[in-house]
């Protein structure tokens, strides 16, 4: 398969996205080939030479990391960290890197029962020279300067909610305070939110244009939606406020977050993102029912292609109809539901690229 | 002539009240609840009475409550494996079923968990160890490079409550772990789970390695958690793969009901 050259319309990758993100979809020539979490793979970290777990430390590799898939096969975004222990790191926990060219840093076998037990800046600005923060700040930097107003640069977050349980408390004391001591649930995302919210401002302000929330613990295999309307939703809402007035904000949620008789998508919404993306698991007719109703045509959902038995397992044909399908059910920003699987070929990655030109040119809503 | 058809008919009331007490709690209706526990008290049947509490406790995800049932029931002359089985881990299965409808979710499921090790804190120790660990022994954990094991957990609790023996490895397991712990163990099924895609590759390294070590025969495996596929299962050739914590409790009986039928039938040819 040759992958063609991504056309030099008139409009550029950068302005293409943000004029999505701003909910101004109507004015886009066709639609972006975006992913809001990986960009990277095993192929590019070799072609690069930006492996694990030098490119978690060093703010070049990081860089050329978080643009490999842009390089290789067209996607039209980079984006910075990779993993997901960084805020728990900035926060004191200590976190143990693998030379290894597919595992992710995990953090040490030692789980917080307070907050006291946690390294709490005396000022939430402080938290901006904590752990790798820096370092995400600066390999930012190298890529705004790189692709200046081209290509969009983009930085992730792991919200309190998902990084607590994942990281810092033992998962299942987490959510059993949602029943037994919900004042330290609070407590937790009372204190954390802020220095992660300042995190997110941090990368922002380093000049990432937009930065995805993970919040992957709000699905229904996790929480109920009342659950989430208690413990989420308020300290959510209230961050991406904050971060959108550096910037955008897209929100992220693994797992299933749609079912006949109950739904999440709504409460991700109403924090007010401004976008979505969602995963396989949840079916993208039922977002963009659900994204209609409560901010109408214009907000911008992505997914949900399957990272695993799409994107990675192909064939190549596959990859094209299942691109379709989802351009068909409503999806604005087509991209893996999950992050992209290291060992995915550059081919298959290059064919979702050529599907979204096909199929997303012109943009749906411009067809006559 | 007489005694008999009383006694059945005796039998076939608690049973009533047993179903009875199992479909409310299914349902959540807690009148029905009440209702059928009043019946159990009004019959006077002391072990029916801790059973229901049992399910209950379980269900409620209330430790004390199970701990208590679990000493009524024991004083009430009730064997312990049976307390088990038909308490607590009727209690679990109502559990897995109400996560599998939406009705629980994980804090709910948890609660459930410790409560149903309260009461088999108190019942295990109780049982011969002759008995124990006769159905089956399962090694597990999550894979290396991962520490969500909140899915293994649950499918832990799952298996211990059916009367398997577990070895929980935790959480970020080394591969050779996996493998040493089956041969030192003699365990007939090894239980990995990952939440996260990286780490998906740990899980060949261990099925590679078994298959290299010559134990395949003996030891199955089975795979689950939140990024992993039937699809994955095929092509790493692992045994078995459970989409959630009931079916692979279901997927785990199968594995160990297949390598004790092959162990019966090589004994037999030798």
């Amino acid at each position: 398969m040759v992958y063609k050259t991504v056309p030099q319309d008139e409009m550029t990758p950068y302005d293409r996205i943000m004029t999505v993100l701003a909910g101004k979809k109507e004015t886009i020539d066709r639609l972006p080939v975006f992913n809001a979490i990986t960009t990277y793979t095993l192929h590019g970290m070799e072609i690069f030479d930006a492996y694990w777990p030098q490119a978690h430390k060093d703010p070049e590799k990081m860089a050329s990391l978080g643009a490999a898939l842009h390089e290789l096969t067209g996607l039209e975004n980079v984006e910075v960290p990779f993993e997901l222990t960084l805020e728990a790191e900035a926060l004191g926990i200590e976190v143990e890197f693998f030379e290894d060219k597919i595992k992710w840093p995990s953090v040490k076998r030692y789980w917080v029962k307070k907050i006291d037990d946690l390294k709490i800046p005396d000022r939430p600005e402080e938290i901006r020279e904590s752990g790798r923060v820096p370092i995400v700040c600066e390999a930012i930097k190298i890529l705004k300067k790189r692709y200046e107003d081209r290509v969009p640069v983009l930085a992730n977050i792991d919200f309190p909610f998902q990084s607590i349980g994942g990281y810092i408390v033992d998962t299942a004391t987490w959510y059993k305070w949602m029943r037994s001591e919900p004042e330290k649930a609070h407590d937790f995302m009372k204190t954390l939110t802020p220095l992660y919210t300042e995190i997110a401002i941090a990368y922002l302000e380093a000049g990432a244009d937009a930065i995805t929330y993970r919040e992957e613990a709000s699905s229904l295999a996790n929480i109920h939606p009342k659950t989430f309307q208690k413990f989420v939703k308020p300290y959510l809402k209230d961050s991406i406020a904050r971060a959108k007035k550096y910037g955008r904000a897209i929100l992220h949620c693994c797992g299933e977050l749609w079912s006949p008789n109950l739904e999440n998508v709504s409460g991700l919404i109403e924090c007010d993102p401004d976008a979505l993306t969602v995963e396989e698991a949840t079916p993208m007719v039922e977002v963009r029912k659900i994204a209609d109703e409560l901010k109408g045509q214009s907000f911008p959902i992505g997914g949900n292609l399957s990272a695993f038995t799409v994107l990675y397992q192909g064939p190549i044909e596959k990859i094209r109809d299942r691109t379709k399908k989802v351009i068909d059910d409503g999806c604005d920003m087509p991209m893996a539901g999950c992050d992209i699987y290291m060992e995915t070929p550059t081919e298959h990655i290059k064919a979702f690229v050529n599907a979204v030109l096909e199929f997303g040119t012109p943009a749906p809503w411009r067809r006559g | 002539m007489t005694f008999l058809p009383q006694k059945a008919m005796v039998m076939s009331e608690k049973e009533e009240i047993m179903k009875k007490f199992a479909e409310a709690s299914s349902e959540s209706d807690e009148d029905k609840i009440e209702e059928a526990l009043n019946e159990a008290k009004e019959l006077g049947d002391a072990q029916l009475i801790a059973m229901l509490k049992l399910i209950r406790g379980v269900d409620i995800g209330d430790e004390e409550m199970c701990t208590e049932a679990s000493k009524e029931a024991v004083e009430a002359g009730m064997e312990p494996y049976k307390a088990i089985i038909d308490g607590l881990a009727k209690g679990m299965e109502i559990v897995g079923e109400k996560y599998e409808c939406k009705e629980y979710f994980l804090p709910e499921v948890l609660m459930s968990a410790d409560a149903m090790y309260a009461g088999l804190n108190y019942l295990l120790p109780l049982i011969p160890t002759e008995e124990k660990g006769s159905k089956g022994k399962i090694i597990m954990g999550v894979v290396e490079g991962d520490v969500h094991d909140i899915g293994k957990n649950i499918v832990k609790a799952m298996l211990t409550a059916t009367g398997y023996e577990l070895v929980d490895l935790g959480r970020d397991v080394p591969t050779d772990d996996f493998i040493e712990s089956a041969k030192k163990e003699g365990a007939q099924v090894i239980a990995m789970s990952t939440l996260m895609t990286p780490t998906l590759m740990s899980m060949k390294s261990v099925e590679d390695k078994l298959q290299k070590s010559g134990m395949k025969d003996e030891v199955k495996t089975i795979i689950g958690g939140g990024s992993v596929t039937d699809d994955w299962r095929a092509k790493i050739g692992s045994d078995a793969y459970g989409k959630d914590a009931m079916e692979a409790v279901d997927k785990v009986k199968m594995l160990i009901d297949q390598i004790m039928v092959a162990v019966k039938k090589m004994k037999e040819t030798e």
